[in-house]
Order: C-alpha cells, then structure tokens, then sequence
C-alpha cells in the first residue's frame, strides 16, 4: 500500500532521515519505535506530503505521493503529534471545520461528527471549547479530527503522549477495532509497551535509520539472548556478578540486576553456578527479553533519554 | 527578593534570546525619534514648512500684483503655481475659471486670486480673493497665516496706490499728474533727490509707509480694515460635520492597521496549534490558507470600517450615507491593502511575537509619514515623496475625496488603482516569503 525507497531527509545541516526504506501492506498495524528525535514526525510529514524527500521515492497504492496530488490525500488521515485544534471552538465545531475542509457535509458529516464522539466518549462535552478539556480528552479529539473523512491510511504521530492511563485504553481500543475493521494504521511512539501491543510490525528507529524490522517475535531473535534474569542488587548477589562477567553482560538496575546470556549458555549452568554460591532459587527471575533490550543491544541506549 | 532576582534575570534571558524584541528595543527608538525629528522639521535651521502648492491667478495689470507675485514666490513656504498645462502639454497662465477643476483634482489645496479690479477708483482699499479646499484643519490655518503675513507685509505700497488711485477718481488724472510732480518738486528742494525718480516713486504708491505691515496687532488689525478678502471654499462646504470629516480617515487607518496585522499573525498560533500540518495533510493548499486569511482580513476590515463610520455618523454626523457606495468601495480597499500589509508582516517575521512587534513600528512609522497624524504637505520633500509609497496616504486621500470632497466614481479611481496595486505588490511578496519561509513547515 505504501512503500518508501531510500528516503533521505535534511533540515539544514541536520539528517533527520538517512536512507530509510520501508514497505508497509494493507491492513498492517505498523509501529514506528524510537526515542526523540530520531525521525518519526518527519517520516510522518513525508507520507502525509506535508515536506518533500531530499532523495528517495514515496508511492501510495502505487502512485508517487506528492504535494500535486490532493485526491491521494483525501484517502489518508494524519493525527498530528501536536493537538492541532482550535481551542476556542467547542470539539462540534472543530470536528465540523476538519469534515468540511474534506469536502463532508449535511447528514454524513452530522452522522459521523456523532460516532466520532460517541465512540472516543465525548458526546457529552461536545459543545464545551476543547481549551477546557483534560490532555487526555484533546488527545481523543485529536484523533476523531483525522478520521471523519473515512481515511484508507491513518497515520498516528505519538497519540499518547501526556495522556491518563483511561484515555490510553479508551485510544488502544477503538484504533485495534478501526484496524481489525479494516484501515491500515502507521503508529509511532517511544513507549515500548503500546508498540507491543498494539502493533504488528514494528521499526525500530533511531538517529534517521531503521536499524531492525519485522513482528515483535522476529525482532526479538536478533537479540542474541532468549531470556534475561533478574535479581536483587545485594551484597550477596555482588559475588555472583564477579563470575557472570565472562557468559554474557550484567546490566545494574537501581535495585536489580539484569543478565543477558551469550548465544549457547546453557541456563543449567548458571543455576548451578547460584547454588554453589548458596544464592536460593527464589531470588531470580527469568523473562523474555523487551523491545527496550533490542534498542539497546541495536543502539547501546536506552529507547528513553 | 533573591526570588525576583532571579525572575527578572530570566525575562531578561528569555528576551536576549528573542532577535527581533531586542532589535526593536534599541533600533526602534533611534528610529522614531529620526523619524519624527524629520516629519516636523526639528533639525532644519529655517523651521516651518516649504514648498506648498499655491496657485496665483494675476487678474490685474497693476505692477504692484506682480511685486505681492515676487513676494510669495520668496515666501519658503509656498511653491507658487501660476502656469497651467494643458492636455496639449501647452502652457498658458493660470485664470480663475481653472481653479475649481485643479482644485478638486487635488493639484493644489489653495490659491490665491488677484482680480482685475484689486483696487478701483471708487472705494478705497484692497479686494482679493482666497480659494481654500480646507481637507485638514492645521494644514489650511497655517497656509492662511502664511498668505496673510505676506499680503499684509506688501500691502502698505498697494494702499498707497489705492490712495492715488482714488485720488485720480476724483479730481481727475491730468491734475493728479500735476499734484504729483507739485510734491515730488516740493520733496526734492527740501530734502535733495531727483524730482523725476520722487514723482515715480509717489505713483506707485510708494510713500516711505513699509514698515506699517510689520507693527504687530495693531498694524494688522488696520489693514484688515481696508484689505477685503474674499474667501472661497472649493470643496467641503456642504460637509455636515467638517472636523470629524477631515481627521477620520486617520483613525480609521491606524485602527485597521493594528487590527489586520493582528489578525494576519494570528497565523502563527494556527501553526504553533499545528493545525497548518493537519489541513494541509488534507486536500487544502497553501495558497488556500493564504488567500482564505486574506478574504477575512477584508471582511474583518470592512466590519470595522462600517463600524467606525456608523459611530461617526452617530456621535459626529458625518454624512455617510449619501456616500455609501464610494465608501463601501474605498473602504474594501484599503482593508484590502492592510491585510496585505499584515499578512507580509507574518510572512517576514518568525513569530507572533516578533511580528506584533515589527507591527506596532511600521504601523506607527507609516501613520506618521503618510499623513495620518500631521499634513503631509507640511513635511520636507524627500518625505513627501516617501509619503506617496504608503498605503494610508492613498487611503486616507481616498477617504478624503469620498468624505470630504464628494468624488464621483471616476475621480475615485486613480486611488483605487494605487490602493489596489500597492496590495498586489505586497501580497506577491507576502506569498513569495510564504512558501519559503517556514511558517507551514
Ligand atoms: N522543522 C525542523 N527544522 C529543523 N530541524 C528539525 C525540524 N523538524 C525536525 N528536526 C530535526 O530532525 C530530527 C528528527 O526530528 P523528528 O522527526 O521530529 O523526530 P521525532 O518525531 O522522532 O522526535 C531531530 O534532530 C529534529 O531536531
Ligand atoms: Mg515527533
């Protein structure tokens, strides 16, 4: 549905995109992971024509997707990272401007400014101006704004942010029922959690460059360790560290440790290894890694800085 | 109070940091201050004005008109017309019958006329005639001031004629010659000189009397007795209310202009909301921003305008509503090219801030040259020159000739036609800066 083919992108002297390629198919739900900074708004910008490329090529269903082509456009639907409204208007008001501008009008766009609200549940507030609603309430606007139209591709530039944890859910919901209704969603985010769950393929981006793609199971066999342990940071786990050195890396937590295996450890070895320092089973954990590990293991930083 | 230290040394980091505020700050008071020093003459060493149009129509084949003639043209503050230029490009001298037609079309706003009988044998004492299109009020009673003081600093030798001519009137012209040569003879063996140059001198009225024009109140007050001046208005007189006439179009100026720039920087908190991003995600252009900013100023404008003038109607009486379509006309235009202004406004700066800022200067700057608060006319040339660039001198002389002198449409047109290009000039820049500037980014 959507490809983009060694895009590059530059503000001045800055790189914000360096070569990014990426093919994302009808029905997806696409997540675009990575801290601030790292190029999600501007790859936004590019699908929704708002910039052009400095190199590379952007095509919708096939067609190239630039400024010239406002029929292209119609069949997308971007929220902005920023809550782009009006903030004297009552949410009605606002809702009916955005359905306008696409050309929506009489019993449609009545009918939708409806389910919009109903669905995100701000029927109720839908004659206060939006600068008396909560972040969270905006947010849901915010999306509603971008959906009137009916879009083919929403494109989601960090939705969450600053948002309570109801409103969250009350977002996850209805865009997982937009999805399995059919509309291909392009989610960016630096939360890990919400790439996770919401999301079927996942990039993880950083710094302009997509370094790892694919579904949470498939990024995850790029970390070289299947499962992390986790323990308490005491004086008696301090012996412990000494002697895990050598088969993978120790990572100190405020409280816990964190220790990824190298390919091969055997786990049977480690907890022979515990027992012979006297250390109890109970005090160890042992997880699945996290998409935070593999941004860690592909960056050597942490997704939050 | 540590507290409020260090407050103040934050407001003081945040405002170094903002370009345009700290520019503004110290360019813009050395600015104005140049500005107005030279709008009002404050540096010139002859002050007062110069150079305002006065048209002199000579009716009179006296000698002495031609000397008042020499005097006014010496006068600094008149630039003296007495040619008229024909369509055939051909020049013949000014006449009377010519005033009325180059006054309404605003050639000059004052002339003086020196009429074939400027003194008879009949009554004694001077007859002139003042034609005046008073548009502004400080502008005319300085011009008359002027006209006065060099009438009444020539009339003694005028008078003096007037003396004899009367004279001549009544005990006839061959005993009058005889009279004279009688005295002249008489001054010569009394006090020296030449008889014939004496005799001379006497007929034109030349009585040794020149210091009369200049013995302050009193002198005046004495000429004026025997000075008829005939004082004619070419424009305006039917003018209900002619002092809220004459300076309305100034407030309506800087009252749109405050108002439309404000609403042309309102772009930048559609941006800052990052609705520009949303829109333009859909099938809305640029260029429809643009120009959908632009209807509303006009609209916003004209609501003001129609405001303004209703309140005038209301607390003044300005007559507004014989002149209802002219004013519509006028008024849409001049909206027009505020909104023009103001939107190249947004477009040049980086923010509201920076822009309100650029705003208050250039508005001030702008009233102040183009007349909106002292007559333009009253200003040094290179002034006036700069004048005629500013969309409030077109606006304001447009309201004038709506108002105040009771234009027809065609009268009408060349000011639309500077308006109207004056706003496609700036509403191309405006665009141009637009799409490259980072207001939609
Ligand atoms: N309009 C702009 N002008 C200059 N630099 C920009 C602009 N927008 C983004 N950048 C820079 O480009 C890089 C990527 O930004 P962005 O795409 O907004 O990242 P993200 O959305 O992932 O936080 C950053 O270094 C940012 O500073
Ligand atoms: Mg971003």
């Amino acid at each position: 549905m959507l490809s983009l083919e060694n895009i590059t992108k530059r503000y001045g002297a800055i790189t914000a995109l360096d070569g990014v390629s990426l093919q994302i198919e009808a029905g997806e739900f696409f997540g675009l992971l990575g801290p601030n900074g790292a190029g999600k708004s501007t790859i936004m910008s590019l699908v929704a024509g708002l910039r052009a490329p400095d190199a590379g090529r952007i095509t919708l269903n096939g067609q190239p997707m630039s400024a010239a082509r406002p029929e292209a456009r119609a069949s997308l639907g971007l929220v902005p990272q920023h809550i782009a409204l009006y903030p004297k208007l009552s949410a009605e008001q606002n809702l009916r401007i955005f359905g306008q501008l696409y050309g929506l009008g009489g019993a449609i766009l009545r009918d939708r400014v409806n389910e919009g609200l109903e669905a995100m549940q701000l029927a109720d507030r839908r004659r206060d101006p939006v600068s008396t609603f909560s972040g969270g309430m905006q947010r849901r606007l915010n999306i509603i704004a971008a959906l009137l139209h009916r879009p083919k591709l929403l494109l989601c530039d960090e939705p969450t942010v600053g948002v309570d944890p109801q409103s969250r859910n009350a977002i996850f919901d209805f865009l997982e029922k937009l999805n399995r209704e059919g509309l291909t969603v392009i989610y960016s985010t630096h939360y890990m959690e919400e790439a996770t769950r919401l999301c079927t393929r996942i990039g993880i981006i950083d710094h302009g460059k997509i370094p790892a793609l694919g579904t949470l199971d498939e990024l995850l066999l790029k970390l070289p360790f299947e499962e992390e342990i986790r323990f308490p940071r005491t004086e008696a786990t301090t012996a412990l560290v000494a002697k895990l050195g050598a088969h993978g890396s120790v990572e100190p937590g405020d409280e816990h440790y964190r220790f990824r295996p190298q390919p091969g450890y055997k786990l049977s070895n480690f907890y022979q290894l515990t027992e012979s320092l006297g250390l109890p089973a109970r005090l160890f954990t042992s997880q699945r890694p996290t998409l935070e590990a593999l941004f860690l293991h592909l960056t050597g930083r942490n997704l939050r800085e | 109070m540590r507290t409020i230290l260090v407050l103040v040394r934050k407001d003081f980091a945040n405002f170094f940091r903002n370009k345009a505020a700290v520019s503004l700050t110290f360019a813009v008071p050395f600015a104005l201050i140049w500005l107005f020093g030279a709008v009002f003459g404050v540096n010139r060493k002859d002050s007062g004005p110069t150079d305002i149009p006065l048209a002199v129509v000579n009716a009179s084949t006296n000698p002495g008109a031609e000397k008042l003639i020499e005097a006014l043209k010496a006068e600094k503050a008149f630039k003296v017309i007495t040619k008229y230029t024909a369509d055939d490009k051909t020049e013949r001298p000014l006449r009377e019958a010519d005033l009325a037609a180059l006054m309404r079309a605003n050639e000059f706003r004052f002339a003086l006329v020196i009429p074939e009988d400027l003194f008879s044998e009949k009554t004694f004492g001077l007859h002139l005639k003042v034609y005046t299109n008073p548009r502004n009020e400080i502008e005319t009673q300085l011009v008359n001031g002027i006209l006065q003081k060099t009438i009444f600093s020539n009339v003694p030798q005028l008078l003096g004629q007037s003396l004899i001519a009367r004279g001549r009137g009544t005990i006839g012209a061959e005993r009058m010659d005889k009279f004279n040569q009688a005295i002249a003879d008489n001054v010569a063996r009394n006090f020296g000189g030449d008889p014939a140059a004496i005799r001379k001198g006497i007929e034109q009225g030349d009585f040794g009397a020149g210091g009369l024009g200049g013995t302050g109140a009193g002198g005046d007050s004495l000429i004026s007795q025997v000075i008829r001046v005939e004082s004619i208005q070419v424009a305006g007189q039917d003018v209900k209310s002619p002092v809220a006439t004459r300076i309305v179009g100034g407030w309506a100026m800087q009252f749109l202009l405050f108002a439309l720039s404000a609403a042309a920087t309102a772009l930048f908190s559609e941006r800052d909301h990052g609705i520009f991003h949303r829109i333009l995600a859909g099938p809305v252009t640029r260029a429809q921003i643009l120009w959908s900013k632009f209807v509303y100023g006009i609209c916003i404008g004209m609501l003001q305008l129609i405001t303004l003038f209703l309140a005038g109607r209301i607390l003044y009486g300005i007559d507004v509503e014989h002149h209802i379509g002219l004013l519509l006309l006028i008024c849409a235009f001049a909206a027009a090219a505020c909104t023009s202004f103001g939107m190249l406004l947004a477009a040049i700066s980086s923010s509201q801030e920076a822009a309100s800022g650029l705003a208050t200067f250039l508005i001030l700057l702008m009233c102040a040259i183009g007349g909106a608060w002292f007559p333009v006319t009253l200003m040094p040339e290179f002034i006036q020159q700069i004048s005629k660039l500013t969309l409030v001198y077109w606006a304001m002389e447009g309201f004038s000739q709506v108002l105040w002198a009771n234009a027809s449409f065609m009268e009408l047109l060349p000011t639309l036609g500077f308006l109207g290009g004056i706003t496609a000039v700036v509403m191309t820049i405006a665009v141009w800066r637009f799409n490259r500037g980072k207001i939609f980014d």
